[in-house]
């Protein structure tokens, strides 16, 4: 038995038991919320928003009202650094919201929210690990020539104080633990959120693959 | 609601069958089906404002439709809904036994047990989509959905013999 001569069957099975929605029903499913990886993806680059701006100013004040320079510097820095990283996530949710009122066909849907994932998680990946290095660069050379007294740092040194080089490798070696455990744990938390959801999608594009 | 909302909401409530159809085929829990209802008319709604009339509401509603439940993806539930024709809740229980309509169900089965994008190809064709048209919703060419769709016949009379054997 083939498949056109059951065309009128498999149409009947499909719609059996499938409650009649009426105009009341629509209407009020209109006001639901959308829980596509799209969605999710604006409610995320929304909180990073947010998140950049607080930051933005929270540290730029900090860095006009300190009188440490080192804190004056770091805060100032990243202060600063925090105003181009809004400016890409409103950029990347602007491409998102484009993708998302768009009825493409369904390869080039998979195609183009393989991208904007990738793109996502890509950037996001981008500033974390950007500010990795600044950061540690920053407080190592910053909190070394630092010349008022910081309490926590100066009881750490008198521990060591006839052994300079060991203190100096410790720092360093809290450093470069520090460093990979974050590269580590960024990657891993992207992948969890949209890594698996790429590859389900890309497995689906092979599909379409033109033979 | 404004008339633009009316509008959408009349020819939906019109077209609603195609969304049925997707979720029946796509999801098995009656929760899940109605999830993705509602998924596929938010994202109808959202999308409306740049629909032209260019193409035919139906084939527009399917490419919607086709392209949510296919990247609908549910956490910690499995996909597949229908090992065999067994599972089917009628059939567990006939007595006399209607080959005809055994192996039609048996046929239904083998559907349901298709991947995300031959799924999708099956759906337009029962809709008697021309494979011109097909190809519009899908993306590939017509030559490659002619070629698919002999390669889920060939799977789903396989399929179904097998479902069919195993009653």
């Amino acid at each position: 038995m083939e498949l056109d001569d059951l065309k009128g069957f498999i149409n009947q099975e499909l719609i059996k038991d499938s409650p009649e929605m009426s105009e009341h029903n629509i209407a009020n499913l209109l006001k639901g919320k959308a829980v596509s990886v799209i969605s999710k993806i604006k409610k995320s680059l929304w909180f990073e928003i947010i998140c950049c701006i607080l930051v933005a100013i929270g540290f730029i004040y900090i860095a006009l009202f300190t009188n440490r320079d080192s804190i004056k510097i770091y805060f100032g820095f990243f202060g600063a650094a925090f105003i181009p990283f809004t400016w890409v996530f409103f950029y990347l949710l602007k491409k998102i919201k484009e993708f998302d009122n768009s009825v493409l066909p369904v390869k080039e849907n998979l195609k183009q929210l393989v991208q904007v994932l990738e793109e996502f998680t890509k950037r996001y990946f981008q500033f974390n690990m950007a500010l990795l290095p600044i950061c540690f660069l920053f407080a190592f050379v910053l909190g070394y020539n630092e010349k008022a007294p910081v309490n926590e740092l100066d009881k750490l040194q008198a521990l060591f104080k006839n052994h300079e080089t060991i203190y100096l490798a410790l720092i360093i070696a809290y450093t470069a633990v520090m460093f990979f455990a974050l590269i580590y744990m960024t990657k891993w938390y992207i992948k969890k959120l949209y890594g698996n959801y790429i590859s389900q999608l890309k497995l689906l594009l092979t599909e379409l693959k033109d033979e | 609601m404004n008339a633009t909302e009316q509008a959408f909401i009349q020819l939906l409530n019109q077209h609603q069958k195609i969304i049925h159809k997707v979720c029946n085929l796509y999801l098995h829990g009656q929760t899940d089906k109605e999830d993705l209802f509602q998924e596929i008319t938010l994202q109808a709604w959202k999308a409306y404002t740049q629909f032209r009339g260019e193409a035919k509401f139906s084939t527009w509603l399917y490419r919607v439709a086709l392209n949510t439940a296919i990247t609908y993806f549910r956490k910690d539930k499995k996909q597949a809904f229908i090992a065999s024709v067994a599972d089917l809740p009628e059939m567990a229980h006939s007595i006399e036994r209607d080959p005809i309509e055994e192996k039609s169900k048996a046929m239904y089965a083998a559907i349901a047990n298709l991947s995300k994008i031959d799924k999708a190809i099956v759906m337009l064709y029962l809709e008697d989509y021309s494979y011109a048209e097909i190809s519009d919703v899908i993306g590939i060419t017509a030559n490659n959905i002619a070629v698919k769709m002999n390669r889920i016949k060939v799977k789903l009379r396989e399929a179904t013999l097998k479902n069919f054997e195993t009653v």
